[in-house]
C-alpha cells in the first residue's frame, strides 16, 4: 500500500449564517493515498466542496482531525497555510479563474512568482507547462481569446506549474462542451498516471468520474462507505 | 514586491477610463495644493534677498497703507544716523490703455530713486533724460516689452485713486536681475496735477540703511520720532511690509490652510472610493490568489500598490500643470505682492507628489485590507 496523502478523521465543519447552524460535513472520515485519482459525487449540499476545502486548506473544520501530506494544517497559520498551499497543491476550477488582464504565460507564472525562482526561469517553467497541455502557440493570449476548453487548459497549466503533491479539481468540466471536457478529463487522467499526481476532483458528472482511479460518495456531509473502482 | 509589479501595474490600469479619470482628479487636486503652496512660500517666506532689499526699510501710515503722510517727515526721517537715502513715494494706480494692463505704477522722487534702488541698470543718458524731465518715466525693461513700450513714447495713465490723466514720456528703461514690472515717474508731476490742498504728501517713505543690521534700530528711530505726532508711522523691512500688503486680501494663511485641508479630504474620498470600487469588481480574484498562495500580507500590498501608482500619476500630471501655472502667474502678476518671483521650486514638486502617493495609499488602506481579510470560501463564492 502506497503513502498516504490525506487522512481525515471525524472532520466536521459547520458553518453560521445568522441564528442558524449548517452541518455541512459530519464525522467523516477519509483516506486518499498517493497516486491516486478519486471523484468526490453527491448531491448538491452533500459536502463536497466543503470537504475538498478542507483538505487544500481553504478553510478550516470546525473539529476533527485532518492531515495533508503529513502535516497537521489546524497546527499552521494563515500565512504558513498560503505558503502551504503554493507548493503542494494545485487548482482547477470550474470557471477556470484566470486572471483577465494577464496573459496565459503570466497567469501560468503567478503562483511561481511566490517561489525563489528567476524571472526567467519562471517564464521558462511557464512555457513548460503550457506546452504540456497543448497551449504552446498561445503564450501570450489573454483569456478572453480563448476558447472555454483552452482556458481551463491554461488553469490546469497554472495547477501544475509548481508541481504540486496534490491537484484538486472542482467541477472542473462543469462549463465545458463535450469534447473539451473529454479532453480535460485525458489531461487530469495522463497527469494522475504518467506523473503520479494525485487528484481529488468535485464532480456531478459520470462520466468524468469514470475518468479516476475511485469513485468515493458523501451524503448529507457523511462519507459514505462504499467505494467504486471504474477502471478496474 | 518587485515580482508583483507586472500585475500592480495591469491591476491599476484594467479600467482605464475609471484610472484616467481618477489620475486627472488627483492631477487637478494637487495642481492647487502646489500652486497654494507655491503662493504661500512667495508671500510669506520669501525675502528679498539682494543686499539692497535687505537694506531697504518702508514707512507708513500707522492707521492704514491708503492714509497719506505729510511731506515734511522726509527731512526728520534724514536726520536719524545709520540712513544712507529716503525717498517719498505714493501708489498711483490708474489704468493704462485697459484696466487688464495691470503692473506697478509708483510716484517717487527721481534724484533718490536710484539711490534706493542701486541694483537698477539703466544708461547714464536715460537717467539723466529722467532726473531733467518733470513728465519723464522709467520701466522695468520686462514690463516695457509686454507692452511693446520704447524709449521716446508717449504714455498715459487714466487716474482712479487720483482724478487726473496723467501723459508721461518714457525717459528710459532700466534692468535689474529678477523681473520687476514698475513704473517709476516724478512725484512733482503728481502734486502740480492736482489741487492745491492735495498736494505734499506721500503714501510712504523708502529708506535704505548703511548695513542690514541697522535696520530695526533705525525702524524703532524712525516710529518714535512720530509717537507723539498727528500722524503717527509705522516702519517694517521692505519684506515685512510686502507681506502686510498681502494682508489687505484678508487672512490668506487660514484660506490657503482652508482649501489644502478640503483638496486633501477630497483626494482621500475619491482615492478610497476608486480602489474600493476596484476591490469590489475583483473579490474572487483576491480568492485567486489567495488560493494560489498569496498571503493577505501580499494581496494587501498590492492594492495599496495599485493606489500608490494611480495617485503617483495624478501627482507627476498635477505638478506638471501646476509649474505651467505658476509660471503664467508669475508672468502675468505685474510686480503684485512679489508674485511675479512664484516658482514652484524642486522641493515644492517632490512635497506634492509624495503627498499625492501618501494620500492616495492612505485611502486605500481600508479597503485594502477588507480585500485581504476577506476568506477565500467567501471570495469565491463572491459573484460580484
Amino acid at each position: 500500500m502506497s503513502e498516504v496523502v490525506i487522512e481525515a478523521r471525524k472532520l466536521t465543519k459547520i458553518y453560521k449564517r445568522d441564528e442558524f447552524e449548517v452541518h455541512a460535513l459530519d464525522n467523516c472520515d477519509i483516506e486518499i493515498h498517493r497516486g491516486e485519482f478519486v471523484a468526490l459525487m453527491g448531491p448538491s449540499g452533500s459536502g463536497k466542496s466543503t470537504l475538498m476545502h478542507l483538505i487544500a486548506a481553504m478553510d478550516r473544520a470546525t473539529s476533527g482531525r485532518i492531515a495533508v501530506l503529513g502535516e497537521d494544517l489546524s497546527q499552521l497559520d494563515d500565512a504558513e497555510l498560503a505558503r502551504w498551499r503554493n507548493r503542494h497543491i494545485g487548482f482547477i476550477f470550474q470557471q477556470f479563474n484566470l486572471i483577465p488582464v494577464l496573459t496565459a504565460i503570466e497567469n501560468v507564472e503567478l503562483p511561481l512568482k511566490l517561489t525563489s525562482l528567476s524571472g526567467k526561469e519562471r517564464m521558462q517553467q511557464a512555457e513548460t507547462a503550457l506546452k504540456l497541455v497543448g497551449l504552446g502557440d498561445r503564450l501570450t493570449h489573454f483569456p478572453r481569446q480563448l476558447s472555454g476548453g483552452q482556458e481551463q487548459r491554461v488553469a490546469i497549466a497554472r495547477a501544475i506549474a509548481t508541481d504540486p503533491d496534490l491537484l484538486i479539481a472542482d467541477e472542473p468540466t462543469g462549463n465545458l462542451d463535450a469534447q473539451s471536457a473529454k479532453d480535460v478529463m485525458l489531461m487530469l487522467q495522463k497527469l494522475n498516471k504518467d506523473f503520479g499526481k494525485t487528484i481529488i476532483m468535485v464532480t456531478h458528472d459520470r462520466h468524468a468520474a469514470e475518468y479516476a482511479t475511485m469513485i468515493r460518495h458523501l451524503e448529507k456531509g457523511e462519507m459514505k462507505p462504499e467505494i467504486e473502482y471504474p477502471q478496474a | 514586491m518587485a515580482k508583483f509589479i507586472t500585475l500592480v501595474w495591469k491591476n491599476a490600469t484594467r479600467n482605464r477610463r475609471r484610472s484616467l479619470l481618477t489620475i486627472a482628479s488627483i492631477a487637478a487636486s494637487f495642481c492647487l495644493l502646489g500652486v497654494l503652496m507655491a503662493i504661500y512660500v512667495t508671500l510669506f517666506l520669501t525675502t528679498d534677498e539682494s543686499p539692497a532689499g535687505s537694506r531697504r526699510l518702508v514707512t507708513r501710515n500707522r492707521i492704514s497703507l491708503t492714509q497719506v503722510m505729510p511731506i515734511s517727515y522726509e527731512g526728520k526721517i534724514r536726520q536719524i544716523p545709520g540712513i544712507e537715502s529716503v525717498m517719498a513715494y505714493q501708489w498711483f494706480g490708474g489704468v493704462y490703455k485697459e484696466p487688464k494692463n495691470f503692473f506697478a505704477r509708483f510716484a517717487c522722487e527721481p534724484d533718490q530713486l536710484f539711490k534706493l534702488y542701486p541694483d537698477y541698470r539703466i544708461a547714464e543718458d536715460e537717467k539723466k533724460a529722467f532726473l531733467k524731465d518733470r513728465a519723464g518715466t522709467v520701466l522695468g525693461r520686462d514690463l516695457a516689452n509686454k507692452f511693446n513700450i520704447k524709449v521716446g513714447d508717449k504714455i498715459t495713465l487714466k487716474g482712479d485713486i487720483f482724478p487726473v490723466d496723467l501723459e508721461f514720456n518714457v525717459s528710459g528703461l532700466f534692468d535689474v536681475d529678477k523681473n520687476e514690472e514698475v513704473m517709476w515717474f516724478n512725484i512733482d508731476y503728481l502734486w502740480k496735477s492736482l489741487p492745491s490742498d492735495r498736494r505734499d504728501f506721500a503714501g510712504a517713505y523708502l529708506t535704505i540703511v548703511q548695513s542690514p543690521d541697522d535696520g530695526p534700530a533705525v525702524a524703532q528711530q524712525i516710529d518714535s520720532l512720530f509717537r507723539n505726532a498727528q500722524v503717527q508711522t509705522k516702519t517694517e523691512s521692505e519684506s515685512a511690509f510686502a507681506a502686510s500688503f498681502v494682508s489687505f486680501l484678508g487672512n490668506v494663511k487660514l484660506y490657503l490652510f482652508a482649501i489644502s485641508a478640503a483638496i486633501t479630504f477630497t483626494i482621500l474620498l475619491v482615492c478610497g472610493n476608486t480602489i474600493a470600487m476596484s476591490v469590489r469588481e475583483r473579490v474572487r480574484e483576491v480568492g485567486i490568489l489567495k488560493t494560489l498562495g498569496f498571503t493577505n500580507g501580499e494581496v494587501m500590498s498590492m492594492i495599496l500598490g495599485e493606489a500608490t501608482v494611480i495617485s503617483l500619476l495624478g501627482g507627476l500630471l498635477g505638478c506638471v500643470v501646476a509649474w505651467t501655472l505658476c509660471k503664467g502667474i508669475a508672468t502675468s502678476a505685474g510686480g503684485f505682492a512679489n508674485l511675479e518671483g512664484m516658482t514652484l521650486a524642486p522641493w515644492m514638486c517632490v512635497a506634492v507628489i509624495a503627498s499625492a502617493m501618501i494620500m492616495g495609499t492612505v485611502a486605500a488602506i481600508i479597503p485594502a485590507l477588507g480585500a485581504s481579510r476577506t476568506s477565500i470560501i467567501d471570495a469565491m463564492r463572491y459573484s460580484g
